[in-house]
């Protein structure tokens, strides 16, 4: 054991972890082993609840009260970090091990400058004075890519953008040169392009310093790209880990090959590229524009401006029947706006056209309308009242647009929904909260489709969802949307998996429709520059398994 | 009822509940004296076997003034309360749903009301409108309706923007179906709870005014005016102060833990299974 504890940086040996609860202890991570040399990377994969973020807290010896932690040791550099007091602890956090969280707005402090929050670090761990710790600093964001570092370090986290913030971030964590910095989900909170920009970051200082980096992700597809060595944990237990390429090439256990089989490649379609041939048109929407914001009664009695945001700008999009167009585009970029305005819960100018009938206001939309276009969203937690159980959720729909009568005939359609959804008969009984969240979109698609819709709108029903459930989300979806003919607009930021399963992709960015093309065309070289940018900056895909 | 038995603090609420209301249901059958009855003889006498909480300035009964008084003091408590929250409710329900300049209308309104503090305020409406049981409990609803106002309209804009509640709208669903089955039911919790925990308050509000002679008139055995009248002889008989302010104190606590309970009860999320 000393022989392999003295070559790598970080080693965890034989660890195991609960957390104890009303309802006895919860087993978090068993018997976990992982080990990591000077200038390698350790990709941690797992999906939500699988224990990645528990051993990042245990290496950081950051455990919550009700911890209990089994055998094992934790070794840093040959020693173990179990043994150490708080006091010595404190000086290894930031000293010899760095952290690098997921979301930057919350992991700076919004009440200090950056620069100041960077200086602490270097003023405590590396005795400098003030003014050399903040010449210091700025030649660490200047490292990071940080055009201006001086005036970045003058600036407060709200001053900055959320890419900004994480180079802060990341910089501070490399400030005192350690030997290891742990990476959970770094990239997770932040837009595709500057995503990638920060993952070509870390590769690049990660090769530079050498440092041993446990980076832990959901996302295979990138794991592949950043990582020499990988792990893949599952339910508190290392399933399988070796070198990245041999993991992804030829994995051994099931549980690897489902996640790998999961990740969405765009050469793996799951419908028929071409859309159904001379197919009317469903759905037309010409030069549509959405606004946000009113006036509130204080400002409009002192005659204050309207301050309203364009949420979408002059949009046309023609979408056949029975087609799928993939709508993407980072947050913010309008694609779920347009989504909303079709659903009828957002005010629009210009003319909405669906089977023929033209709209030109929110006002118009009539229940039949409304019956023909169903929405789904996100959020499947919030978008299912939690009062009422999957049986009155689904019975809703078939009563409001009378598609079922009688006790009898509602029970037995809601039984043939849930089925339809690949759900358990019992489930009618359940209550949202006592579904996961896989099964609660289930329900929500049901519910959908109860409704016998001609349009189907999908607002990111897949992001919110863990990787192998997302793969079977899009399937059914597919699978039904095949079934019934529905038109289906699927909004999604995920290009991998927008490039499976629709026929057209429409890119928005900010507010503005910039390009509109069949999905074979994807790699054209007329494209747009920013969709050329989106494509390149996505993961590629993993693996030759599929 | 099953998921009370398991709920330590609200079993303990429950059956302090169980006895003010059967207090209430039954209390001038249960005691020994005539509330009223005079025994110079008597006078501030400490318990005893015949009187189990002694005996007031009069000679009466401790233990037999506030088993009657508890009707009037509870039932004045569920009143005003049930009036005021009712009233809150509505209005703040209005507003949140209404949105728009008439929620901001409103809502001005009533936080200058809220700036009243709750006694000030019921002071100000029994002054104006005269004592006595009745004006006093009108006083205590409207100085909560503001409150519960402001708690209501929090709540169903919190659901509000639920995609849910989108959901129901995007469907189609009559404003009436939005706000009836998928806005009120997530509201109620909160305003349950509010309700219950106002209860209390309510009974103490309501013992304040009589103990101040704006409520409650003798020779009532409203327990906040028993506290009024013999608060010269505490010193010689603090039973005669001791006890109705306990009984005020087990009725608030029994309401405040039932609440409490019934909040955890009524949300499906803290069931188990």
């Amino acid at each position: 054991m000393s022989v392999a504890t003295t070559s790598s940086v970080l080693a965890v040996r034989g660890y195991s972890l609960a957390y104890r609860t009303g309802e006895g202890d919860v087993k978090a991570l068993s018997n976990i082993d992982l080990s990591i040399a000077r200038g390698r990377t350790l990709g941690l994969v797992g999906e939500s609840g699988s224990g990645k973020s528990s051993i990042a807290w245990s290496i950081l010896r950051y455990l919550p009260a009700n911890a209990r932690e089994g055998g094992g040791e934790i070794l840093l550099s040959g020693e173990d970090l179990r043994a150490k007091t708080r006091q010595q602890i404190a000086d290894i956090r930031g000293r010899r091990i760095g952290i690098v969280f997921q979301d930057p707005s919350t992991s700076l402090n919004p009440t200090l400058m950056l620069g100041r929050q960077l200086a602490e670090v270097l003023t405590r761990h590396r005795g400098l004075t003030e003014k050399q710790a903040f010449a210091e600093g700025e030649a660490l964001l200047a490292r990071t890519g940080i055009t201006r570092p001086a005036e970045m370090m003058r600036r407060y986290p709200h001053q900055a953008s959320g890419g900004e913030k994480q180079r802060v971030v990341i910089a501070t964590a490399f400030a005192c040169n350690p030997e290891c910095i742990i990476f959970d989900e770094p990239t997770t909170a932040l837009d595709i392009v500057t995503a990638r920009q920060i993952q070509d970051l870390f590769v690049r200082l990660q090769e530079d310093t050498g440092v041993a980096a446990l980076y832990i992700s959901h996302d295979l597809a990138l794991v592949s790209r950043i990582a020499h060595d990988v792990a893949v944990i599952h339910r508190g237990e290392i399933v399988e880990s070796g070198p990245a390429a041999a993991i992804f090439g030829a994995p051994r256990e099931d549980y690897t090959r489902m996640l790998i089989a999961a990740v969405p490649r765009p050469d793996l379609r799951l419908v028929d590229p071409t859309p159904p041939a001379g197919a009317p048109e469903l759905l037309g929407i010409k030069s549509m524009t959405v606004r946000y914001g009113e006036r509130s009664l204080l400002s409009r009695l002192l005659g204050r401006a309207q301050e309203q945001v364009i949420g979408a700008r002059d949009i046309d999009i023609s979408v056949r029947k029975g087609e799928i167009l993939g709508i993407v585009g980072e947050s913010g970029s309008g694609k779920s706006t347009i989504a909303r305005a079709i659903a009828g819960l957002n005010d629009f100018t210009g003319t909405l056209t669906l089977e023929g009938r033209a709209f030109s206001e929110r006002g118009a939309l009539d229940r039949s309308y409304r019956r023909a276009a169903q929405i789904i969203f996100q959020n499947p937690d919030a978008s299912l009242n939690p009062r009422q159980r999957v049986r009155d959720i689904l019975s809703r729909p078939l009563k409001l647009y009378g598609i079922a009568k009688g006790r009898a005939e509602i029970d037995r359609r809601v039984g043939e929904l849930i089925a339809q959804v690949l759900l358990p008969p019992e489930f009618a009984r359940r209550y949202p909260h006592q579904l996961s969240g896989g099964e609660k979109q289930r329900v929500a698609i049901a519910r959908a489709f109860a409704a016998e819709p001609r349009l189907v709108l999908c607002d990111e029903i897949t992001s919110s969802l863990d990787v192998s459930v997302q793969a079977s989300i899009a399937r059914l979806l597919v699978d039904l949307q095949a079934r019934t003919g529905a038109t289906c607009l699927f909004i999604t930021h995920d290009l991998n998996l927008v490039r499976q399963l629709a026929h057209t992709i429409a890119v928005m960015y900010r507010g503005e429709l910039v390009d509109l093309f069949p999905v074979g065309a994807a790699n054209a070289p007329d494209r747009h520059p920013y969709t050329r940018t989106l494509l390149d900056a996505v993961p590629v895909a993993v693996g030759g398994v599929a | 009822m099953r998921d009370l038995l398991r709920h330590p603090t609200g079993l303990v609420g429950a059956t302090l509940l169980a006895i003010v209301l059967s207090a209430v249901l039954f209390g001038p059958m249960l005691a020994p004296y005539d509330p009223q009855q005079f025994h110079p003889a008597m006078r501030l006498r400490g318990p005893s076997q015949a009187h189990w909480l002694g005996t007031d300035q009069f000679g009466r009964d401790i233990l037999s003034r506030i088993l009657h008084g508890a009707r009037s003091t509870i039932l004045f408590g569920l009143g005003a309360t049930f009036a005021g929250v009712a009233a809150g409710t509505l209005i703040g329900v209005a507003a949140g749903v209404a949105g728009r300049w008439i929620d901001s209308v409103i809502m001005r309104l009533l936080d200058g009301l809220l700036a009243v503090p709750d006694l000030l305020f019921t002071l100000l409406i029994v002054t104006v409108l005269g004592g006595g049981t009745g004006h006093a409990m009108l006083a205590v609803a409207v100085a909560f309706t503001p409150g519960m106002a402001r708690i209501a309209r929090a709540a169903v804009l919190s659901v509000r923007t639920r995609e849910f509640v989108q959901a129901a709208q995007a469907r189609g669903e009559s404003p009436i179906y939005v706000i009836g089955a998928e806005v009120l039911p997530n509201t109620m919790g909160p305003v349950i709870v509010e309700a219950t925990i106002r209860v209390s308050f309510a009974i103490m509000l309501g013992a304040t005014l009589g103990f101040l002679g704006l409520g409650a008139q003798p020779p009532s055995t409203e327990w906040g005016l028993m506290i009024a009248e013999a608060r010269q002889f505490m010193f010689r008989n603090p039973w005669c102060v001791a006890a109705p302010g306990i009984a005020i104190a087990l009725a608030a606590l029994g309401f405040n833990l039932f609440g409490d309970a019934l909040r955890d009860i009524l949300d499906p999320r803290g069931r188990q299974r």
